[in-house]
């Protein structure tokens, strides 16, 4: 397993992401601008603000009545067959699924996509137990294949050109190096298919679930996701608590709401809803089927006063879509399963806002994000919010709060406020502006601001002493 | 302490203080432009713009006669179980997994995402295996809306449905779409007129 | 001069029979940083509402309305300086600035953070307004019905005609005020031809400290606006100083860095042209009112 880069490390792996590898942001930008402007174009049909609204409130009202929909929820499922699950931890998750596993003597793990596994760690702890994961989504099987992290929530491999594609099958598959990309396909679909049929246990994620009726909601375009929940003896499914919605009929306007949202497609061209195990009088489908519910972070969300409201997120990747922050790096720089913007507002509930740092801070605020939300998260909101708690938690350089109280007190005295801009003026900026603490970021990159000869407020106040 | 009731317990606390916000009804999902198309050719239009294909059949008869055109060429066949006789091509019959061919019967369709219901109970590996699938749908079983289509299939759910709404693809490489990994990259929508059974 | 009067005119139609009488006295908010880097347009701004017939006062109290202390997570200091910055215009009925960001934070989050106001007169926040938008909105200089003639507007000058602009739409005034048209139709009226430009909504990259603390990040973005500039136009231009100080500092670092050192290995074009102008809006208004 590679190092993989960590949230604290954003601003050297983005300084190096931009200096040294302008490929990625070459790559990254051009699918991401192609997926939002899909989702311009599909948004562009419907009466947006009615559904945002919709969704909004139904994913909010879900919500502030979890406490009783999860039990719901589980009597559901247990109706269904199905057994439940609950992990506090990431590693409790981790040992759940690896029990499961044990319990039916799995060797060979087939995945769908699932950023929740990603968050939890699930293939490394698999692997560790002895077992062989394959990673079934093309995209997380490419990203598997090169041993990296993903590079975007909705489309892993979005960093990888056709060429890096080429090369990578034709090293590990012998496939010539100007193979088409139906012959690559071709590869994996028939590599993948040995995979799903010698499976012992399917493992998925949801994206959402119907208390109602316990339903399993999972949106895709391969068909992998059918496949690997269908064809092993067993499926399990690792589900966050806050994937839950009050009804079954709710899924519709979900679905459609998110697959618009991620890819600009009136719906994903597979959708599974999955009540739980073969039935008597079914030909195939699983033997057994288990949810595990996953808090790691979530209750610690759901109770605070304003980050609560980033648990309405359906994990469209529209914000990242949208990001100019985001597009100049991709995923990686995040160092960890989420990143653009709902990955700095998730972090600091989920991994704590220490080990989130700086993520918070990476963001102009320029609020493209909460213009595409789908479920109208107030983004820029949350990550002020998140700012606020590390000043507070002491978590910022100390300069930066000596800096921030000296401007309060020359703000609060107009004279000596003044005087000081005047001094700025009088700077020598381009040489002295590299050693001072701040102005150093800004000289590496740009020129320094070239100020006016006389400040306006100076100027004004003269003219009218003199009228 | 259970971790279940650990975390309930959580999440009981955290609901508490927080005023609570009722649910705003059923999913309208207007679009802008009003549509008032048959839903035949609503799903049509969807279905085929996703890379499906759409057979439009008057009636049974008419559909075998296709399907007799169609099969030419294949060696074997995978055929859901509910698919009705006269629709279950003569060729011999093989494992999904080796089948070149899948047909199946779905149990609906849904005019405004252009996708097909597949039931469980049908067989879902004839829906996922093999790389071309016919699926026979009545045009009278064709919902407007999803929200419609799932009100109407609640009662009576099996252990999956599959929402199929054009081929398996995939963008994963370099941004470039290609078919058929890892369900089929031919999809065929049969759609009969006549009302009564299949 | 005959298009000024016009838009003189058009505000005496205004103020007749029914319609709300137009602001005849106005405070200005010159706000730290285009008083500091921007002096020019804010004497520009004031002139611009002098020559429609507008009174301004520069009151002395005035010195930041807190963004950056805010946006950085320092509550309790912005707090401090949207407290001063309300004293310092509690006089005043309508507040004009040059600048989207400063009129964005006194709109968005001057009621959050001054809750305990005590003073019961109304809060600064629906006083405050961007110069742009001021212009259209509360003194109608495009009268009414402009938005029908967006891309043709009912002319006010002549001073911008021949002038080629591309118009930088900072992040604040576009999201937190819904500030697009305003400064663009403006711009038209005067005769300028204001060119597409792609990207042109997207983020500069300034984001207050953010351009400081993630200084490859902020320039990669700043990048991307500059290589999709359209080729032979005269000026770029913002109602924001922030912007344009990452748009011209980068634009005049890439031109240094091309002369003293081989090309980077990068794909995307580099713009080196110094040219075009990096203008406040304040500053072409003026132009082309002819104030």
């Amino acid at each position: 397993m590679s190092e993989r880069s960590r949230p604290s490390d954003y601003g050297a792996e983005s300084a190096r992401i931009v200096r040294d590898d302008p490929g990625m942001r070459t790559s990254i930008t051009g699918a991401v601008r192609s997926k939002h402007e899909k989702r311009q174009a599909a948004w562009a049909e419907i009466d947006a603000e009615a559904w945002r609204d919709w969704a909004r409130d139904v994913k909010t009202h879900v919500l502030t009545h979890l406490d009783r929909y999860l039990p719901q929820a589980e009597d559901a499922l247990l109706r269904n067959g199905v057994k439940v699950h609950w992990a506090e931890t990431a590693a409790q998750a981790c040992d759940v699924v690896t029990r499961i596993a044990a319990d039916h003597g799995a060797r060979r793990v087939v995945k769908a996509k699932s950023m929740l596994t990603e968050e939890i760690g699930l293939n490394e702890s698999l692997e560790r137990a002895g077992l062989e994961v394959r990673e079934t989504d093309l995209g997380e099987y490419i990203i598997q294949l090169l041993d990296e992290p993903p590079s975007h929530i909705v489309g892993p491999s979005l960093h990888r050109s056709l060429e890096d594609c080429r090369r990578l099958f034709h090293d590990r598959f012998g496939t010539p190096l100007d193979a088409s990309p139906e012959t690559l396909a071709a590869t994996a679909r028939r590599i993948l298919r040995d995979d799903f049929l010698q499976a012992d246990m399917g493992v998925s994620g949801a994206n959402f679930l119907a208390a109602d009726t316990g339903t399993i909601a999972l949106i895709e375009n391969e068909g992998n996701i059918r496949i690997s929940t269908s064809i092993p003896p067993v499926h399990v499914a690792v589900v966050g608590i806050e994937k839950l919605v009050p009804k079954f009929e709710d899924l519709a306007g979900l679905i459609q709401l998110t697959a618009r949202s991620a890819t600009g497609q009136a719906i994903g061209n597979y959708v599974s809803l999955i009540q739980g195990p073969r039935r008597p009088g079914e030909r195939d489908g699983p033997d057994e089927v288990h949810v595990v519910f996953v808090d790691n972070g979530r209750t610690r969300l759901l109770a605070d006063e304003h980050a609560w409201e980033v648990l309405r997120c359906v994990r469209c990747g529209a914000c990242l879509n949208s990001c100019p922050v985001y597009r100049q790096t991709g995923g990686h720089a995040y160092g960890w399963a989420y990143s653009g913007p709902i990955g700095a507002i998730l972090a600091p509930g989920i991994l704590g806002l220490e080990a989130a740092m700086p993520l918070p801070f990476a963001s102009s605020l320029c609020g493209a994000c909460a213009e595409v939300c789908p479920v109208r998260i107030p983004i820029p909101e949350l990550l002020v919010y998140w700012r606020e708690r590390a000043v507070e938690e002491g978590l910022t350089p100390t300069v930066d709060g000596v800096a921030m109280k000296v401007w309060a007190a020359l703000a609060e005295h107009p004279g000596a406020f003044g005087v000081a801009s005047d001094v700025v003026g009088a700077l020598p900026l381009e040489g002295a502006g590299r050693k001072l603490p701040v102005l150093r970021g800004w000289m590496g990159e740009r020129a320094a601001p070239v100020p006016s000869p006389e400040r306006f407020l100076n100027t004004s106040s003269r003219k009218e002493e003199g009228t | 302490m259970s971790p279940r009731n650990r975390i309930l317990g959580y999440v009981r606390g955290a609901t508490a203080s927080r005023p609570r916000v009722p649910h705003p009804g059923r999913f309208d999902g207007r679009f802008l432009a009003g549509d008032d198309r048959p839903p035949m050719e609503r799903f049509a239009e969807q279905f085929t713009a996703s890379g499906g294909e759409v057979e439009r059949f008057v009636d049974t008869e008419a559909a075998v006669r296709w399907l007799g055109e169609f099969t030419r060429g294949y060696e074997s066949v995978t055929v859901g179980v509910t698919v009705p006789g006269r629709l279950r091509p003569a060729l011999p019959s093989t494992c999904p997994d080796l089948a070149p061919l899948g047909v199946s019967a779905a149990v609906a369709a849904v005019a405004e995402t252009g996708s097909l219901v597949l039931d469980a109970r049908d067989g879902r590996r004839t829906q996922l295996l093999a790389p071309t699938h016919v699926v026979f749908v009545r045009e009278q079983d064709i919902h407007e809306t999803l929200v419609g289509a799932m009100v109407t299939l609640q009662p009576d759910l099996p252990s999956a449905v599959g929402l199929h709404s054009g081929p398996s693809k995939s963008a994963d490489i370099g941004q470039i779409l290609v078919r058929g990994v890892h369900g089929p990259g031919r999809i065929v929508a049969a759609v009969i007129g006549e009302a009564g059974p299949v | 001069m005959p298009y000024s009067d016009a838009a003189s005119a058009r505000l005496s139609d205004e103020r007749g029979g029914d319609a709300p009488r137009s602001p005849t006295r106005v405070a200005f908010f010159a706000t730290c940083l285009a008083d500091r880097f921007f002096a020019d347009a804010c004497a520009d701004a004031v002139r611009i509402l002098e020559h429609l017939g507008v009174a301004v006062d520069v009151p002395d109290g005035q010195t930041c309305c807190g963004q950056p202390a805010y946006n950085a997570g320092h509550r309790a200091e912005a707090t401090r300086m949207a407290r001063q910055t309300a004293k310092a215009f509690a006089a005043a009925d309508h507040v004009v600035l040059p600048s989207g960001s400063c009129a964005g934070m006194i709109r968005s989050f001057y009621p959050s953070l001054l809750r305990a106001a005590k003073s019961g007169a109304p809060g600064l926040a629906p006083r405050a307004h961007e110069l742009s938008s001021f212009l259209v909105h509360e003194l109608g200089v495009l009268g009414p019905d402009w938005r029908d003639h967006e891309g043709d507007p009912p002319r006010i000058g002549a001073g911008l005609e021949g002038v080629g602009v591309v118009y930088h739409h900072g992040c604040h005034a576009l999201r937190e005020l819904g500030v697009h048209d305003e400064p663009v139709a403006l711009l038209r009226a005067c005769g300028a031809d204001v060119v597409p430009w792609g990207g042109d909504t997207e983020c500069c990259g300034f984001g207050g400290l953010f351009s400081t603390k993630f200084p490859e990040v902020s320039s990669g973005m700043a990048d991307r606006k500059l290589d999709a500039l359209p080729p032979d136009i005269d000026f770029v231009t913002s109602a924001d100083g922030g912007c344009l100080l990452q748009l011209s500092g980068r634009a005049r670092h890439l031109a240094r860095e091309d002369g003293a050192q081989a090309p980077s290995a990068s794909p995307t074009p580099r713009t080196s042209n110094p040219a075009p102008g990096f203008v406040h809006l304040a500053t072409l208004l003026r132009r082309g009112l002819g104030a």
